[in-house]
């Protein structure tokens, strides 16, 4: 195996990285203001797609408007989703929100099967073409996927450690109540936590559409690589979600090159039951300390 | 705590409430009109994967079955009768698919099953169907089905064991030794592989690469370079859903040659689970190239335009289009083949009570039936009723189907 090839499948592995990074910020969202895995996160992906194809083919609006509103729609689906469905379980107990976001993401995908029909939509590429690297190729939507990705994790990273807003959200899920006793109101924080994660959701949606197309179906299988990833890197932390996601993407390409597409999944599935074993925080996430 | 309790209670009382009504008004939905045809209705029944990742052909599938039961109804019925279609949706579940052809049989009494979309759906059914001795037929292309011969199922799409022999001795006539495998790792895609390498031994095509992806994949570029670097002429593709986009633009961006060479070899050639406009949508200009066998409909003059064939077709074609503003696709074909084979049969039989038995036994004497996918002849150990002159072979040109032989 050549010099090139290798650079390929490394190419190939960041492509399929920062497509599960960004799913897997969405969880990070979520969960850093709620302590609760969102299990509809992967039906915005393809909610974002879906409203972003609704308004770019049926509307007839150009792509960048049609991206937008796509994004935007998506945002207000998910706080819709969150007034409806989370907020009403007023105790936050962390097993019923789970289970209210699995049925959420059931009941979006049905939605959008009878919204927008069952067979798969594309969208164009925003950039054409793909560029040369050293032999190997890559095409330049995936650059837009890396740098959305980019710009994602450095905004998160920042709001989370720099802004009075971000430090709120992460005091909710540390202790809803003592957040509520200084004056923060964790209702609030998890409306914005969901928009802010459907939107990102939606964005990961918009920019995977046009190198996969999307369908109504396609939720799951992004929920499930996303939610490795947030796993494999280290729940509640923008810069472990995108590590996790570039680790798992890699892992995935590497087990095609060196041993077998069959075995692809299962070599990631493998390694991320070894990380729950021997580090169940993440590579990067800190260990819960449990004060008494 | 009480109180909490009481709560649930009370939510799952609710809750088996609505479950319980549901059932009960799930009753499923009828096609059919009494309009031109007097008498009990005869009721076939059917079982579609509307919702679900086979939602795709599902609808089409469904489409066609509305559309002819109304034509035939309209035309007076069989033999002064009305038919009547109950749909049933499996959601692409076997399980439900199962549960579907029990209610279709022992509580609404149907003489005949039309289904399923899907080949494992199709095979889920099968005990159920021989113990209640219903014929069934299918619009699920897996060989399994008529390999493993039943009695009482019959398929109408071309089964792999005709598709494999006809695209290996295309390739063959191109000159082509080493082929390259990429598949789904789902149903469709794994009984194509095995078909094909039991059957690549009569010719003389070596595979050098065997890839696989799974459904949902957003990118196989790792898959291809691994291809890229074994040798193969051309990548042999088992898949039938929007992956089979995806690969093509990952091939185009991988090599940049749009899938168009000099020496008349496609680059990748496909099945008839990619004879799908989502396809050419999806792939945009990558598909350029794109080659692939499937039945003649996609492009009617090449069943020749003074045949028998060519009138049913064209016919279809346009009300199907005049009703739902798209063409047919292949899928809306089989179940066009599927629902006309049983009615038919049915026109054959004496007036009076319809017995599932006499009508199996008269579905399978059907002799030269002319329907979308090609001319059907069903034998006692023949029940796909097709051969490799219903297949023809595709090339993708400007987005458009064209015909592989001519486009030479």
């Amino acid at each position: 195996m050549g010099a090139p090839e290798l650079l390929q499948f490394a190419l190939a592995g960041l492509k399929n990285g920062s497509i599960y990074a960004l799913v897997a910020l969405g969880f990070t969202i979520v969960y850093a203001s709620t302590g609760v895995i969102n299990f509809a996160q992967g039906e915005f992906v393809m909610l974002g797609g879906m409203l972003s194809v609704w308004a770019y083919a049926d509307l007839g609006l150009p792509l960048p408007l049609a991206g937008l509103v796509g994004v935007l729609a998506t945002a207000c689906v998910g706080i819709v989703f969150e007034l409806l469905a989370i907020r009403p379980r007023k105790d936050g107990d962390p097993l019923a929100l789970i289970i209210i976001t699995v049925g959420g993401s059931m009941l979006l995908s049905s939605l959008a099967r009878h919204a927008f029909g069952p067979t798969e939509r594309a969208l164009p590429r925003f950039s054409e073409g793909s560029i040369q690297i050293l032999g190997a190729s890559l095409e330049r939507q995936s650059l837009w996927i890396m740098g959305i990705a980019a710009i994602a994790v450095g905004v998160l990273s920042l709001m989370y450690s720099r802004t009075r807003f971000g430090k709120a959200m992460r005091a909710c899920a540390i202790d809803r109540n003592a957040a509520r006793l200084v004056g923060i109101d964790p209702k609030w924080m998890v409306t914005v936590s969901f928009a802010l994660a459907a939107a990102l959701g939606g964005l990961a949606g918009l920019v995977t559409t046009p190198l996969t197309q999307t369908a109504f179906n396609v939720g799951p299988s992004f929920g499930v690589k996303g939610f490795a990833a947030a796993i494999l890197g280290g729940l509640g932390n923008p810069f472990a979600a995108v590590v996790g996601g570039l680790v798992l993407g890699m892992l995935e390409s590497l087990s095609v090159a060196f041993i077998s597409s069959t075995y692809k999944d299962a070599i990631s599935l493998v390694v991320l039951l070894l990380m729950l074993f021997v580090r169940p925080q993440g590579l990067l996430g800190r260990g819960k300390r449990e004060k008494v | 705590m009480k109180r909490r309790i009481l709560r649930v209670c009370v939510a799952a009382a609710l809750l088996a409430t609505t479950v319980l009504t549901g059932c009960s008004s799930g009753d499923p939905e009828s096609s059919g009109t009494d309009e031109g045809a007097q008498g009990e209705a005869i009721r076939i029944g059917a079982v579609l994967s509307l919702t679900g990742s086979y939602a795709g052909l599902g609808a089409p599938e469904k489409n066609a079955i509305d559309l002819e039961v109304a034509r035939i109804n309209d035309a007076g019925g069989v033999n002064g009768r009305p038919i009547e279609v109950l749909i049933e949706d499996d959601a692409t579940d076997a399980a439900a698919a199962q549960a579907a052809v029990t209610k279709l049989v022992d509580q609404e009494g149907v003489v005949a099953i039309l289904g399923a979309t899907g080949t494992g759906q199709t095979m889920g059914m099968r005990a159920d169907i021989e113990r209640a001795q219903v014929p069934q037929v299918s619009m699920a292309g897996g060989s399994v089905i008529t390999d493993e011969f039943s009695k009482w199922v019959f398929q109408t799409p071309w089964p792999n064991r005709l598709v494999v022999p006809f695209t290996a001795a295309y390739l063959e006539g191109l000159g082509v030794t080493k082929i390259a495998l990429l598949s789904d790792s789902g149903g469709y895609g794994a009984d194509g592989i095995a078909v094909t390498k039991a059957m690549l031994g009569d010719f003389g095509i070596e595979v050098v690469a065997e890839e696989t992806y799974n459904a949902g994949d957003a990118d196989m570029t790792a898959q291809l370079t691994k291809i890229r670097g074994a040798g193969a002429e051309t990548i042999w593709m088992w898949g039938a859903g929007s992956e089979a986009a995806t690969v093509l633009q990952n091939w185009n961006d991988l090599t940049g040659t749009e899938l168009k060479r000099d020496d008349g070899i496609p680059d990748i050639i496909g099945a008839p689970g990619n004879a799908r406009v989502e396809l050419i949508d999806g792939a945009g200009e990558a598909a350029n190239g794109f080659e692939f066998s499937a039945g003649r409909i996609l492009l009617p003059e090449s069943y020749g335009e003074d045949s028998e064939a060519f009138d049913v077709a064209t016919d279809f074609i346009t009300r199907y289009e005049a009703e739902y503003g798209s063409k047919p696709d292949i899928f809306a074909g089989h179940a066009y083949d599927a629902l006309n084979i049983v009615v038919e049969a049915l026109q054959r039989m004496p007036e009076g009570d319809i017995d599932p038995v006499a009508l199996r036994d008269e579905i399978e004497a059907t002799t030269g039936f002319v329907g979308i996918g090609g001319t059907f002849t069903f034998l006692p150990d023949d029940h796909n009723g097709l051969t490799e002159n219903d297949l023809v072979m595709y090339r993708i040109v400007d987005g458009e189907w064209t015909l592989a032989e001519e486009a030479q």
